[in-house]
């Protein structure tokens, strides 16, 4: 009895099986378009091409395949109009491809090796090194140049041996947030402009009890961008420099030696919050959040985030505190996200077309809006009318400041940062007797990656 | 007296289980619970077990995008087909390794064992070249074949270990009475190693379901992609949807539950008639 | 005698035969691969330059020589050897405890299903979830306060001291059921006679699991130990998103320095090299498993 039930629900099984794989069998990789056409009234009609470049080809009919992970982090449906936008100008359609951001590295690496990578993608500094030596990104200033393009309204190109690869479409400035509500209950009223009087004020905030701690700062070696974002914000802010000549230069780098001592003191001091060796961006940003920390070096991207998890937090920005004495400009982390075009791209003269029409001053300056960042193009003007006034503080900040990140564009930057990171582990613990030698040791292992 | 020491045993018994229950349960409960919290309480200190602000959003944020659904619809239609085929090809070929003996057999042996040994990662950019030149990418068929591949050798060893457990007797006797070696495997010692398969078959699923790395490499457009590539999709660069993962998960295992419950009767005492005895 | 011969040939190849499909899938989608690693690992430039340099061993002798991998060793030997022997128990502990004749069916059932429930969830969710239950300012510790177990927040994940051992736990709490569920239907499969005649000898229980239980399900567990090893070796993704191999290499493990190799550091013949390493060491468990199935027949 039991033998026949099972062969029964066994058979049933399988025709079931095999009826829905046949449905399906010639839906496999099937573009879908069901769930992106939140387009608004599409001008079909005018397929008239407004961009400027000389390209003989119409591009009608062809499709390129844009990888990002953009679109999340973007309203529902933005990127998809922006895209249909730009289809309906040229005939060139896009499709909107996306993976988790945490991945994206090991996808695009993955795709060149095996030619499945998209024809644009999106990326970030810190792999462009990497992929153009590589030869998996293509040369954009020469497209540029076929193109007719002028690349003096970009703020900023990443480049290879002398050519662009990559260009950032908009960039995250990472200013220090302060949870003023932190700061008002421990009797202090005005934020601290330089590094003593961080530590004296770091000192008053913390409290063990209350679980508050002044700083975060998060160094989990899975993703190391900590040490760019969180460490290096402080060198950079005081005017220091982690390279020389595009070469490392750690040691005999006085700004370098003092940045480290300071970190030092804060972790000594039992100033930052516990977890720093597992604490990703994220795990910071939720600490926050939730009151429990004071000061923290965070994309301005977060904003809003933010508010909605703390809406009663009286949240202020500042610049990242000097070191004593220093009275020249001060340097802001950016972040970006950057674009490139596949060197397997077949389209390419359409590519550049794409890129350069999110580049162009209109759309460049929506998406910088969307994404709350700034924009790429110095001709953009974003309309932050409807934004936060803290985000007009940030951007007043922002552009008091100028903007660097020596990260974007050193040979395996993630690799780098992760040794850093390992380095500055060992000597916050102890391991390693002092700056100097915690410095000198990273700046072996540097050198080595630079050959 | 007897009785006396029964109840010691059971309450023990009882003891053990419900700790048992919470060391394997409370994580989950957890996550439960999470799934219910605006994100931002999901770190609070204290931390709250059911939230004030307790609310349905992250599972309807699921249920509303029909993207995020096709990534169940896919997961379950991969493992279903993954599972069937596993099992079938699998017990063809532990019938072989369990009822002969023929030249060769140590070397495929351990080989068919030793292949699980590459860590994925090394293999995972070879692997897809090898499929896209065989214009699988992006397809149904990338999936389940590539999972075939990851379970097979599980079931093989795990049936040939079942089988090898029930006598040679029970096919013999179907022989005698002039029956092939293929109607002895299907009638006879498959019905009797269900229990065996059930469990073979359970993992098989789970592993189709829960895979990420060649799911997320072997796909390129959500329409084809499964589960947990949905659920990491989630994280951004700048904003993890904490609630939304756990809901997601929480979601993403309720058709393996529902296969667990539906077929684990089959573990149940009562399958020991296929036991000769001696 | 041209039909004994073909009937000969048939009854040799039948084993073949029903071995036909597996070769050809495994051996066709995954010689060809793994050939193409092994391949990779004799040479330098792979990949990602056009012009690979053979260089022998070379790439091997480094990795020997790497002061992290070793350390990598180090880990995974403790995390595989913990991991496997606490699976080992808590299956068959809860196997049996699930197979009691002391409860009813119903409560059996419920059970069986809280005790499976871990192994439902893909191996990132897992690692999220247990990094935000171990947080300092998580739930576990906070529980610990409560029970005045302790008095500090313990990093969990984030100290040298801990962070192996909690990763080990997670992987022991995600990955029991595999034996438990196997073990169980192992346990069906032992005839009550056995059971019943040796109570009639007088044999308790203890002296019945023993001698009866243990030895009846050796061919599983044997099995299932040396599946588990294997696949042990090969965790990435919950080592990944816990710890990253951190807090410096306190949970560096070989499947994350060869990411690391491969993903970070662009050296994908060193990442073939040493995935041959782990390639070759699991080969010589199998060939030992083989040779102990063969011995057993």
């Amino acid at each position: 009895m039991k033998l026949k039930t099972i062969l029964k629900k066994g058979i049933s099984v399988l025709a079931a099986g095999s009826m829905i794989f046949a449905l399906t069998a010639c839906g496999g990789g099937s573009s879908s378009d069901e769930t992106s056409d939140e387009s608004t009234g599409t001008d079909s009609a005018d397929t008239e091409s407004t961009s400027t470049d000389d390209s003989g080809g119409s591009g009608e009919g062809v499709t390129l395949e844009f990888q990002q992970w953009w679109g999340v982090e973007l309203p529902e449906g933005f990127l998809d109009e922006i895209c249909q936008d730009f289809t309906d100008e040229t005939g060139i359609n896009i499709e909107l491809l996306s993976n988790p951001y945490a991945d994206t590295k090991t996808q695009i690496a993955a795709g060149a090796a095996s030619g499945t990578m998209a024809d644009v993608v999106g990326l970030d500094g810190s792999w462009v090194y990497d992929f153009a030596k590589q030869g998996s990104i293509a040369n954009l200033t020469e497209l540029m140049e076929t193109s007719g393009y002028d690349d003096s309204q970009l703020s900023d190109q990443v480049q290879f041996e002398g050519n662009t690869y990559m260009i950032p479409v908009v960039n995250f400035a990472y200013p220090m947030y302060v949870n003023m509500d932190i700061l008002n209950e421990a009797g202090v009223t005005e934020v601290p402009k330089t590094r003593s009087e961080f530590l004296e004020v770091a000192k008053k905030v913390t409290n063990p009890d209350e679980n508050v701690s002044a700083f975060a700062i998060p160094l989990s070696t899975e993703s190391p961008s900590g040490i760019q974002n969180n460490f290096m914000s402080w060198l950079w802010a005081s005017g220091g420099s982690m390279l020389k000549d595009g070469q490392p230069n750690l040691t005999d780098n006085e700004d370098m030696t003092a940045t480290v001592d300071f970190i030092k003191q804060l972790y000594d001091e039992n100033l930052m919050i516990a977890g720093t060796y597992a604490m990703e961006e994220a795990d910071m940003v939720e600490e926050f959040t939730n009151g429990r920390v004071a000061f923290m070096i965070d994309s301005l991207a977060h904003l809003l985030t933010i508010q909605e998890g703390a809406p009663d937090m009286n949240i202020a920005f500042m610049k990242v505190p000097v070191q004593d004495g220093y009275t020249g400009e001060s340097g802001m982390d950016v972040a970006n996200w950057g674009i490139g075009i596949a060197e397997n791209c077949e389209y390419k003269e359409e590519a550049i077309q794409f890129v350069e029409y999110l580049m162009s001053p209109e759309v460049n300056a929506k998406l910088a809006v969307a994404a709350n960042a700034f924009p790429g193009n110095v001709n953009a003007e974003p309309d932050y009318a409807d934004a936060d006034q803290l985000f007009m503080d940030a951007y007043e900040l922002f552009q008091e400041s100028y903007a660097i990140n020596e990260f974007t564009g050193l040979p395996t930057s993630e690799e780098l940062m992760r040794s850093f990171d390992e380095q500055l582990q060992l000597y916050l613990d102890g391991d390693t007797a002092s700056a100097e030698d915690m410095l000198s040791e990273t700046q072996t292992i540097w050198e080595e990656a630079f050959q | 007296m007897a009785g006396k020491k029964k109840w010691y045993i059971k309450l023990f018994i009882i003891v053990a289980l419900v700790m048992g229950a919470l060391f394997a349960a409370f994580p989950v409960l957890w996550m439960l619970l999470s799934s219910f919290k605006p994100n931002a309480e999901i770190f609070a200190w204290p931390p709250t077990w059911i939230s004030e602000n307790f609310s349905f959003d992250a599972y309807a944020a699921i249920f509303t995008n029909p993207e995020q659904v096709r990534f169940f619809l896919n997961s379950y239609f991969v493992a279903m087909v993954v599972v069937v085929l596993s099992l079938v090809v699998g017990i063809l070929a532990s019938y072989s390794f369990s009822r002969f003996n023929f030249p060769g057999k140590s070397l495929i042996n351990t080989l068919i064992v030793s292949v699980q040994a590459v860590p994925p990662i090394t293999l995972l950019i070879p692997y897809l070249s090898l499929i896209v030149t065989l214009k699988l990418y992006n397809t149904y068929w990338a999936l389940i074949l590539t999972y075939l591949l990851f379970t097979l050798p599980y079931a093989i060893l795990m049936i040939t270990g079942y089988l090898n457990t029930l006598p040679k007797d029970l096919d013999e006797a179907v022989m005698i009475d002039g029956g092939s070696r293929w109607q002895a495997l299907w009638r006879v010692l498959v019905p009797t190693a269900v229990p065996g398969l059930v469990s073979v078959g359970m993992y098989t699923f789970m592993q189709a379901w829960n895979e990420y790395l060649f799911a997320l490499a072997l796909t390129k457009t959500n329409d084809m992609r499964t589960v947990p590539v949905g659920i990491n999709l989630l994280m951004g660069q700048h904003a993890y949807e904490w609630n939304q993962m756990m809901a997601m998960s929480v979601l993403g295992s309720l058709p393996v539950l529902l296969l667990f419950l539906f077929f684990q009767r089959y573990f149940i005492a009562g399958m020991t008639a296929g036991a000769v005895k001696n | 005698m041209r039909a004994k011969k073909v009937s000969n040939f048939k009854k040799k190849s039948t084993p073949y035969l029903y071995l036909l499909p597996t070769i050809i899938l495994m051996f066709l989608l995954l010689i060809i691969p793994i050939g193409m690693v092994v391949g990779y690992s004799f040479f330098d430039n792979v990949i990602i330059n056009d012009n690979p340099k053979f260089v022998g061993l070379q790439n091997y002798i480094e990795i020997l020589q790497d002061k992290t991998f070793l350390i990598a060793v180090k880990n995974t030997l403790y995390f595989v050897g913990v991991s496997v022997a606490a699976h080992l128990l808590l299956g068959v502990a809860f196997a049996m405890l699930l197979n009691t004749r002391y409860l009813g069916t119903k409560t059996k059932a419920l059970f069986r299903v809280l005790y499976v429930l871990p192994w439902m969830f893909t191996a990132s969710v897992i690692a999220i979830l247990w990094k935000m239950m171990l947080n300092p300012s998580g739930i576990v510790n906070y529980l610990l306060e409560v029970l005045r177990l302790s008095g500090n927040q313990i990093e969990w994940l984030g100290s040298r001291q801990f962070a192996l051992l909690s990763v080990t736990f997670i992987n022991i709490w995600s990955g029991y059921p595999f034996y438990m569920i196997s073990i169980l239907a192992g346990l069906q499969g032992i005839s009550t006679d056995l059971y019943e005649a040796s109570s009639l000898d007088g044999a308790n229980s203890i002296q019945q699991f023993f001698r009866i239980t243990i030895p009846q399900l050796k061919p599983i567990l044997i099995s299932l130990i040396m599946l588990d090893f294997v696949w042990t070796i090969q965790q990435f993704a919950l080592i990944w998103m816990t710890t990253g191999g951190g807090p410096i290499n306190a949970t560096e493990m070989l499947s994350t320095y060869i990411y690391k190799q491969g993903f970070s550091k662009y050296q994908y013949s060193m990442a073939s090299a040493s995935a041959c390493i782990v390639l070759v060491v699991c080969t010589i468990i199998a060939v030992f498993y083989v040779r102990h199935q063969k011995a057993r027949d």
